[in-house]
This record gives structure tokens, C-alpha cells and sequence, in this order.
């Protein structure tokens, strides 16, 4: 029998309350990254159709963060990063949060799967199992690679997209599947580093606790020298042209000027190097996908492909 | 405004959130329907 205080608890939920649990800030790197594996794929998709697509990748990554939420909000009550989520506020039971997650989670798989095609509902239904179960139940608290290897989950979005129009992958999406996937971990660790404390307190094994901050930076720097030339692939495989080259080059150059600028910090209270490098890195894939549809929308024709 | 009415006014938030977000998906499932079948779907 539910109990007075919870009942009081489902009573006070806002629908804001329940907007939060969508991780809304996520989501729209989500849609947008998505956004631009449907328009460079090659062939057509009618209008309904493409936005309905976007609209369950949309609510597909809301599930997997209401989801991710809901386990999650021992540690999240422990963070003051996350603290304020509704969950931990008391605002929303962990059920109802549950419930909810799953309700979407059912409901975008479902919606791909009839209204757009099989490969993309499959995709998104396993990027919302690795989300949720790989990466927030298994990995999260066991390993500082947490992040490298549930980036996966993140990445994979430019490829549902490209699958919901052409209903069959390639080197291409693979390509911006891999960039997502390689630009993950030095952007959360960039955010591990000014946040250390929260994460030792809550008990997350992220690389600046597990490691320490020495080797965070080397790896960032590391990931940011493998990414930089990654972000130039697409210009070589008849994916991206002219103008994409010289953002992914530029991009690149100051991603890893960054890289370096954290390497070298010594200000270990505030690090200001890593928040610089977080916000740089939003910048930088931002900007990398928005070069590629600037040029897919102003029929700007891609180079050669040299692969 | 006391606590009882505060919860009151949130639940008919939350019930004409979910109203309109039904709607729309009934709409979306409709026009969806007409795009990927065409309108003679019926005998």
C-alpha cells in the first residue's frame, strides 16, 4: 500500500517534472546529430515520414534518460550537478519515473518499426538497451571505460537516421558513428575533471577518480589527436566537401589546441582548461554536423570519394 | 495557494498534457497511415 508521503510525493509532479526526466539538453544533440544522418543519406524520404523518424529517435533518448534517471537517483542525489532532477527533489517517485521510461521506450520502437522501417526501430530500440542496461546498470559504477564504451549508445543516433532513409547502413554512417564515438569520452572527461568531487562522493568510478587527473588530461589529448583526423574522413569517402574539410580541419586544430591547454593546466581547483574544453567540444560536433547539412541543403557537392 | 490545491491544479496539468500528447499521436498515426498505405487501404 502506498504510503501517505509518496502519495504526496505523485501529487506535486509537474509536467515540467516529467519534461526533465527526457534529458532535454541530450536529446537535442540527439535529434540534431540524427537530423543530419537523414538528410545526407542518399534517396528521399517523405516529409511525415522523416520527422516521425526524428520524433522517436527524439523520444527514444528522453526514454533512456528517464530510464537512466530512475536507476540512477542514489548517485544523482549525491551530486550537485544532479541533485535537482526531480527524482532526487522528491518532486517524482523512482516508479513513476520507470513507468514512464518504458511507456516511451515501447512506444518510439513501436512507432519506428511500423511507420518507418525495421532496421532503424531495431537500432533504436538496441541503442535504448545499451543505455539503459549496458552502460547505466552494468558499466557505470565498475569501470572508469564507463564512458568509453556506453558513448556507443550516444553515437549511434546519425545512423538510426540514415537507416530510417535508406533502410540499410554503410561506411558512411559508420564513419559519423565513429566520430560521435571517439569525441564522447575527452567531452565527458573534460567535465569528470571539474566535477571530480561530485563523482568521488557519489562513488562513480571516473577516470579523474579511479586514475587520477594526470592521466585523465593525457587521455584526452590522446582521443582529441585520434579525433581530429577522424573528423576529416567524411571529406574522403564522398560524404562531406569543400567546406566541411576546412570546418573539420579548423575544428579539429582547436580541439586539439585545447586538448593541449588542459594538458598543461595546473589550476586543479577550478580547471578552467576542461570547462573551456567542454564547452569546445559541444561547439565542435555541433558545428562538424552542421557543416554537413549546410552542404547537403545548398546541394554543395561532396569531394571525391577516396575510399 | 495551499498544497491540496497546488496538487490539484498539477494533476489536471499533467491530464491535459496527456490529453493533447495522445491527440497528437492519434493525428500522427493517422496521417502516417495514409503515407505509408495511401487512402484505399480498405476493401
Amino acid at each position: 500500500m502506498a504510503s501517505a508521503a509518496a502519495l504526496s510525493v505523485r501529487s506535486t509532479a509537474t509536467v515540467g517534472d516529467f519534461f526533465a526526466l527526457l534529458k532535454p539538453r541530450v536529446m537535442s544533440l540527439v535529434i540534431f546529430t540524427a537530423l543530419v544522418g537523414i538528410v545526407v543519406a542518399p534517396g528521399a524520404m517523405h516529409p511525415l515520414t522523416a520527422f516521425t523518424a526524428l520524433l522517436c529517435i527524439a523520444v527514444g533518448a528522453g526514454a533512456s534518460g528517464a530510464l537512466n534517471m530512475a536507476y540512477d537517483s542514489d548517485i544523482d542525489a549525491l551530486m550537485a550537478r544532479t541533485a535537482g532532477r526531480p527524482i532526487p527533489m522528491g518532486r517524482l517517485s523512482r516508479e513513476e519515473a520507470l513507468g514512464f521510461g518504458y511507456a516511451l521506450a515501447a512506444g518510439s520502437v513501436a512507432l519506428m518499426w511500423l511507420f518507418v522501417g525495421e532496421l532503424a526501430a531495431a537500432l533504436l530500440a538496441f541503442t535504448i538497451f545499451f543505455y539503459v542496461c549496458v552502460y547505466t546498470l552494468w558499466l557505470k559504477r565498475r569501470t572508469p571505460q564507463n564512458i568509453v564504451i556506453g558513448g556507443l549508445a550516444g553515437a549511434l543516433p546519425p545512423a538510426i537516421g540514415w537507416a530510417a532513409t535508406t533502410g540499410s547502413l554503410s561506411l558512411a554512417p559508420t564513419v559519423l558513428v565513429a566520430i560521435v564515438f571517439l569525441w564522447t569520452p575527452p567531452h565527458f572527461w573534460a567535465l569528470a575533471l571539474f566535477r571530480s568531487d561530485d563523482y568521488a562522493r557519489a562513488g562513480v568510478p571516473m577516470l579523474p577518480v579511479v586514475s587520477g587527473k594526470r592521466a585523465t588530461r593525457w587521455n584526452i589529448f590522446a582521443y582529441s589527436l585520434i579525433l581530429a583526423p577522424l573528423g576529416l574522413t567524411p571529406a574522403f569517402i564522398g560524404l562531406g566537401g569543400p567546406i566541411y574539410l576546412a570546418c573539420a580541419t579548423a575544428l579539429g586544430a582547436w580541439f586539439v589546441w585545447q586538448a593541449a591547454a588542459v594538458l598543461r593546466e595546473r589550476d586543479e581547483s577550478r580547471e578552467p582548461a576542461a570547462r573551456r574544453l567542454f564547452g569546445v567540444s559541444l561547439l565542435y560536433l555541433f558545428a562538424l554536423f552542421a557543416a554537413l547539412l549546410f552542404e547537403r541543403l545548398a546541394h554543395v557537392a561532396p569531394l571525391g570519394g577516396w575510399i | 495557494m495551499d498544497e491540496q490545491s497546488r496538487a490539484e491544479l498539477e494533476r489536471r496539468r499533467r491530464s491535459i498534457a496527456l490529453a493533447l500528447v495522445l491527440g497528437a499521436l492519434v493525428l500522427l498515426v493517422f496521417l502516417m497511415s495514409i503515407v505509408k498505405w495511401g487512402g484505399h487501404i480498405l476493401p
